[in-house]
């Protein structure tokens, strides 16, 4: 699936590229999906606080490990919304952190059905 | 062998970890720079590393300019992964002392490819500080027996006499010379007469403690020293040391040869303070007075000659056997 939103663009998963990386290796991919499963949600609570109370180093280094889990996981849109955010709070821009942040929000909402549904079909 | 995986983040790692596992390499991973800087300092740490750069506690760049501080490991390859893509930082974390980058998402072709490089530059590594020790080895022992040279063992007994001297112990210094051992050349030809320094440089190895020193002095000199070693005890170690290559025949490739040694045998602690050159000239004295006295036995070497010098009464010289 291709959309772009607010200057973010790129499929919402590149599956392939992960296939790629993982060297085909199933057990590996369903291990980084339930890990991502996991630490997403956790992360993504944490940024929301740090974000509320305009902690930007903390807002900061919360996105670059988004960034960098989505990115391994080749979630790509979800990843340029994290690393947009990371930019700003390192940049000291506090004003729109929550707008972006919504928007990475939405791009994880996107991206985690084409997850469970990938792992539906291989696991069938 | 071993990588070091350090990234603070479970699912890279979990990734970068299955990654190498299947490409073989023995995986350590950590999720911080303190445990990867802990992880690289141990003696048998890994000397690959996959360095996050943005960590918790310290980043790779840190870890990077620690582990390149230490002068006297083992080289450590490292590379960092980053996120980052401008060149300035590409130049920071090379110059923090890693050996390469690398952008992630990685490409798992191309990482393995990477850390290829990377053993290859560890491998050349070792072949250098085997290089080195070899060189190191030979211009401290004799390439015959493989006992420390003259220069070698002459360094090594005055660093043992001043600390010796420090600690107010005792430094034995026993000069040996094999007896007659022209004769062995002169019938049986050079060869065996190698045989028969190697022999003799083995047995005296075998009679000393771990952290004695024994060195070739001369063609058939012998230079032992014993550290820390009790007054009362050294005339009857160094009769022991001289049975050693007494009591029983040297198998050579001509048949078995029955040789003594005689020795000059000088305590350091009577002597004060004293140059090496002196105290060897001293108990090359001694070793003189043990030849001039049948040979197979020892003398000890005191500082005032008004009084009669322990002797050991050992048997007279045993011809050769052929």
């Amino acid at each position: 699936m291709n959309k772009t939103e607010e200057g973010i663009s790129g499929p919402v998963w590149n599956l392939a590229e992960l296939l790629e990386r993982v060297d085909n290796d199933q057990e590996l991919l369903r291990d980084l999906v339930n890990i991502f499963k996991e630490d997403f949600p956790r992360t993504m609570r944490f940024l929301e606080s740090a974000i509320a109370v305009a902690d930007l180093k903390n807002v900061a280094r919360l996105s670059h490990t988004l960034k960098g889990m989505l990115s391994s996981l080749g979630g790509v849109r979800t990843a340029a919304a994290a690393a947009r955010l990371e930019v700003m709070a390192s940049a000291g821009e506090s004003a729109s952190l929550k707008s972006v942040f919504d928007t990475l929000q939405r791009e994880g909402a996107s991206l985690l059905p084409e997850l469970d549904a990938y792992m539906a079909e291989v696991g069938r | 062998m071993k990588i070091l995986i350090a990234d603070d983040e479970t699912l890279s790692r979990r990734l970068l970890e299955r990654t190498l596992e299947r490409a073989g390499y023995e995986v350590v991973a950590v999720e911080n720079g303190k445990l990867a800087l802990e992880q690289l300092s141990k003696l048998d740490g890994p000397r690959l590393a996959l360095l996050d750069w943005i960590m918790p506690e310290l980043d790779g760049p840190g870890v990077c300019r620690a582990v390149r501080m230490r002068s006297e490991q083992t080289y450590v390859y490292m590379v960092l992964l980053t996120s980052k893509g401008s060149k300035e930082e590409t130049v920071l974390g090379l110059e923090s002392g890693a050996d390469d980058y690398l952008t992630k998402p990685f490409n798992a072709e191309e990482l393995r490819a990477r850390l290829r490089v990377g053993e290859r530059i560890l491998l050349l590594e070792d072949r250098l500080v085997e290089a080195r020790e070899n060189m190191r080895f030979r211009a401290t022992h004799d390439p015959l027996t493989s006992l420390l040279n003259r220069g070698a063992v002459m360094d090594l007994l005055a660093r043992e006499l001043h600390r010796s001297h420090r600690e107010k112990k005792t430094t034995a210094i026993l000069l040996g010379d094999v007896d007659h051992f022209k004769r062995v050349n002169d019938t049986m030809g050079h060869v065996i007469g190698d045989e028969v320094l190697m022999e003799i440089a083995n047995r005296l190895i075998s009679a000393v403690r771990s952290y004695d020193f024994v060195g070739r002095y001369g063609g058939e000199e012998f230079l032992v020293v014993l550290n820390s070693c009790d007054p009362a005890f050294a005339p009857g170690r160094a009769e022991a040391i001289r049975k050693s290559i007494s009591n029983r025949a040297i198998l050579t490739a001509k048949g078995p040869l029955t040789l003594t040694m005689s020795f000059g045998v000088l305590l350091s602690a009577e002597w004060g303070m004293r140059s090496v050159e002196e105290l060897l000239h001293e108990a090359d004295t001694a070793l003189y007075e043990a030849k001039a006295a049948g040979r197979d036995c020892l003398r000890l070497a005191k500082p005032t000659k008004k009084t009669e010098p322990p002797t050991t009464t050992v048997p007279e010289s045993v011809p050769l056997r052929h």
